[in-house]
């Protein structure tokens, strides 16, 4: 009676490109080179990376929203937005501020570190589906790096839209980022507000906070506009709330405003726990949502 | 200890720099340098990580430029205080290493008796050594800049982080109790056994090293963060132990010491 | 399923059979309590007069076999600026988990949809679970069990073999072809009419003995409605957030990611270590951002995930009601009377 019990191995071949339901994906991780660092304020800096693997690098795409993990062995894995154009599968461009443990490791990481990454994860913003209509994209803080991807394909696809703006507001003008792209997205007719906490007297924009500029956009629109108008709104508890109270009062219903929440994933694949919200994974089921699911995700604001 | 620089060290292309580091004991048993001595498995590894200026559990030479200062044991003598205040004004980073640096630890027991006199007479007798009245930690003289806690240090929790430290990695202790590692060791609780134990208070990090050997946990790192001291004194008192078991225990290393003084004074207005 | 009968003495020769060319696992008496009550675990197990079935519960699951503390997602090993990632799963054999009790299998099933399921599936855990031959047997129910209130107190799937003692003989459930052909080399009879009656009296009897109790009616939403209820303000007060319940829970898998580098600067490791949504710093972010600092917001969070958000995912609760977290919570933190409080009911 041999009663060996057989040994099963659960991996029985790769399919490293379909991801989701592939055992032997939970780990893998493309090996990608820092090809180029650009600091853009005191403590952000633009990275860009590019996967090493020319069939991996042709295969990888990612939609305005999603989010990598990106890995640098021995000092940590976390969550990044991407910063970049989906249309664009040589490079993608990450925004990232040294507070963490990884981040600050990286801010000495000189051109040419090799990094791992996994992904893409998460939902997207639903870029087709305000198509026709007109778009307000509204970021505090660093709220703007994940919204550049939307406005990289607002830009590419700009005879789809009607009205676009961008609403951007920081805490004084030293933090403003992407100020190298401001002139490009008024080329595109982008509108292009900025609006400061607090200003130095050269400063010839507002002074406040947020609304006070969707505020004047909407009033010098027509009643028309913010029927048909779709916002995106990425920036901390306080702010997002405001903004999408002022607009849902207004008229712009809650399904039409998506929000990016963001949470500290450790895995980005609805394991760890680490990003839920209530009891909602924020790396599945976000970090896109529509307001109204936001409004009904306990614990989110 | 090397005459010549070695080339720069790099960890996956990043410049990973080989800082100069010292070890000082104040008022302590060098029982957390000596932790340090004691794998020579990794040893080597971790003298090639730093260059060691100063260590006397390990070498007789001595030079004092280091911008690193390990600073064991609790200030108990006037000479002490200017000792450290010299080796802040030296290092740029000073470390707390071990439970005495970072609250007084075994030696700040004397803290609690009212006379002092009585203390050094009932320690030293005839032979009387000048010392202050109380054992304090080192952040009650200079800035501290990191803890090591434990009595004695975790060898690899000090490699880990030393580690972490030259490769530029934020440090940061355990802020969860001592069951987490506990419980990860499948250890038995030891109030099922009919112990005392502040685990469930204490900040982990040593592997629950005391209750692996059945031995309750007494506290030497400290508290915590958002320990629930006020529970712990309830499932003391459900487990049949005395309010004195334990102020003894959080008495014992100084990390409680806030909370010990609180609940003496509790137990007075009673 | 394929139903059998069996002598007890035929026990013996079943982990004899498996033992000789495999692990087995199961529960042996650890320590006995300051009561003088036995303490089990479960261990490995070479003798089968060391295992014993008649435990009454573990003080912790056999996590160990399917989710452990800590476990190795990869290893690096670096060359300069380059590196190799090598990955691995932590398991080099299959394990005979002899005696599990129905709320334990349940609990692996449960597991098996969020840890298994179509999204992501956690290779470290199927690896495992693929490699288990499951041995459940009956058991008494004990004054903090509440498994039958959440559904868990029998067991449909989830397991090879279940042995019930239906007093003289053991019944026998036998779910996979790996069971049936060691099965074959028991001396078994098929069921008779009386053995089905012994079968469903035993179960019964079983069933009259439960004294805990939980009301899971509409529990999704009761949570909702009292979100802000201040009974967990109360909980949250006796909470020590040491992190016990999480770790001696058996569907509990929340967990953290930490890169070590080696000493050697020459390799690294990356680490998952299970984690406890009660302790302080579980949704802290880079920069120090807590989102839930008080101990009452986390002890919630944890019912929420339990009792309503896995629910809404999966139509039933992450909770098995093995009464293991109160059992041993140092501050006696029951999930009956928490969820009896939020329900407004006096205990």
């Amino acid at each position: 009676m041999d009663h060996r019990l057989a040994f099963h191995n659960v991996i029985p071949h790769k399919h490293k490109y379909h991801r989701t339901s592939d055992l032997d994906s939970f780990e893998f991780t493309y090996k990608a080179e820092i090809t180029s660092v650009y600091k853009l304020t005191e403590q952000e800096i633009l990275y860009r990376i590019r996967i090493m693997d020319p069939e991996d690098r042709r295969h990888f795409s990612f939609h305005p929203g999603q989010f990598i993990m990106l890995e640098l062995p021995g000092i940590g894995e976390a969550p990044f937005s991407i910063s970049s154009s989906p249309s664009n599968h040589e490079d993608i461009e990450l925004c990232i501020r040294a507070v963490g443990n990884l981040t600050t490791v990286l801010s000495r990481a000189p051109r040419g570190t090799r990094v791992g990454i996994r992904g893409p994860f998460g939902t997207s913003f639903p870029m087709e589906r305000m198509h026709g209509g007109n778009i307000l994209l509204i970021a505090g803080g660093l709220g703007l790096v994940p919204l550049r991807s939307p406005i990289a394909h607002v830009q590419e696809h700009r005879s789809m839209f009607d009205h676009v703006d961008i609403v951007y507001g920081t805490k004084d003008a030293s933090r403003l980022l992407f100020k190298f792209q401001y002139e490009m997205w008024k080329k595109d007719d982008i509108g292009l507000h900025l609006i400061l906490e607090k200003a130095e007297p050269s400063w010839t924009g507002p002074v406040g906070y947020i609304p006070k500029v969707l505020e004047e956009i909407v009033k010098s629109r027509d009643d028309s506009f913010i029927h048909n108008t779709y916002a995106i709104v990425c920036g901390p508890p306080v702010m997002f709330k405001s903004v999408c109270t002022m607009l849902a009062e207004r008229g712009i219903p809650m399904q039409k405003m998506f929000v990016d929440l963001e949470r500290r994933m450790h895995c980005g694949m609805g394991k760890c726990c680490r990003c839920n919200v209530g009891s909602t994974y924020t790396c599945l089921s976000g970090p896109v949502f529509d307001y109204w699911t936001v409004m009904n995700l306990k614990e989110a604001i | 200890m090397n005459k010549h620089e070695p080339t720069q060290r790099t960890y996956l292309g990043i410049p990973v720099p080989r800082p100069k580091v010292a070890f000082f004991e104040l008022s302590s048993c060098e029982g957390c340098q000596l932790q340090l001595v004691n794998n020579e498995t990794t040893l080597l590894n971790f003298l090639s990580l730093v260059d060691i200026r100063a260590f006397r559990e390990a070498m007789t030479e001595k030079y004092d430029d280091y911008t690193i200062a390990f600073v064991e044991g609790s200030v108990t003598r006037s000479d002490e205080i200017e000792r450290l205040k010299k080796i802040r004004a030296t290092a740029a980073v000073l470390v707390a290493f071990g439970s005495c640096a970072c609250f007084g630890g075994v030696n700040q027991l004397k803290n609690r008796f009212q006379d002092p006199a009585w203390v050094k007479k009932e320690v030293y007798g005839s032979h009387p050594i000048e010392t202050n009245d109380t054992a304090r930690p080192l952040e009650d003289f200079v800035k501290v800049d990191l803890k090591i806690f434990g009595c004695p240090v975790k060898k690899e929790e000090v490699e880990k982080i030393v580690t972490n430290v030259v490769l530029g990695k934020t440090i940061v202790a355990p802020k969860y109790p001592v069951c987490m590692e506990c419980k990860a060791n499948e250890n038995t609780c030891l109030f099922d056994l009919g112990e005392p134990c502040l685990g469930p208070i204490t900040r982990g990090g040593c592997d629950s090293w005391c209750p692996n050997s059945r031995f309750g946990c007494w506290g030497c790192r400290g508290p915590a963060v958002d320990a629930n001291v006020e529970q712990m004194q309830e499932v003391m008192k459900k487990h049949g132990f005395s309010e004195e078991t334990m102020l003894d225990r959080l008495e014992c290393f100084g990390g409680f010491a806030g909370h010990a003084a609180e609940m003496r004074n509790n137990i007075k207005a009673k | 399923m394929l139903f059998r009968t069996a002598e007890k003495t035929e026990l013996k020769a079943l982990f004899d059979m498996l033992v000789e060319k495999n692990t087995v696992v199961g529960p042996v008496q650890t320590d006995t309590d300051r009561m003088g009550k036995p303490l089990f675990a479960f261990e490995p197990v070479t003798d089968q007069a060391k295992l014993r079935l008649d435990y009454t519960t573990t003080r912790l699951p056999a996590k160990r076999y399917f989710l452990p503390f800590r476990e190795d997602l990869a290893t690096f090993t670096t060359d300069g600026r380059d590196w190799t990632k090598t990955i691995g799963y932590n398991i080099d054999r299959p394990y005979v988990l002899f005696g599990l009790h129905a709320c334990d299998i349940n609990a692996l099933n449960k597991l098996d949809k969020v840890l298994m399921g179509p999204v992501y599936p956690m290779p470290y855990y199927a690896a495992k679970r693929k490699n288990m031959f499951i041995i459940g047997t009956d058991c008494r129910p004990q004054p903090f069990c509440f498994c039958r209130s959440m559904g868990a107190d029998t067991v449909l799937h989830g397991f090879d073999l279940f042995l019930t003692d239906i007093g003289d003989k053991y019944f026998i459930e036998i779910q996979s072809a790996e069971a049936y052909e060691v099965a074959k080399d028991l001396r078994t009879e098929t069921p008779t009419e009386a053995d089905h009656m012994q079968f469903m009296r035993t179960v019964a009897e079983m069933n009259k003995l439960f004294t805990a109790h939980v009301d899971t009616t509409d529990l999704t939403k009761i949570l909702d409605m009292e979100f802000q209820s201040p009974v967990w303000k109360q909980w949250g007060d006796k909470c020590l957030g040491c992190g016990t319940c999480s770790n001696v829970c058996p569907t509990c898998y929340c967990y953290g990611v930490e890169e070590t580098v080696d000493v050697s600067l020459k390799k690294a490791r990356k680490t998952k270590t299970l984690y406890s949504c009660n302790v302080v710093d579980f949704a802290e972010v880079a920069g120090g951002h807590n989102f839930r600092p008080e101990r009452s917001t986390r002890l919630k969070y944890r019912y929420y995930h339990k009792h309503r958000g896995f629910v809404e995912a999966y139509e039933e609760s992450l909770c098995v009601g093995c009464g293991r977290c109160g059992e041993a919570c140092l501050a006696g933190i029951t999930v009956p009377e928490v969820i009896a409080s939020v329900r407004g009911e006096e205990q």
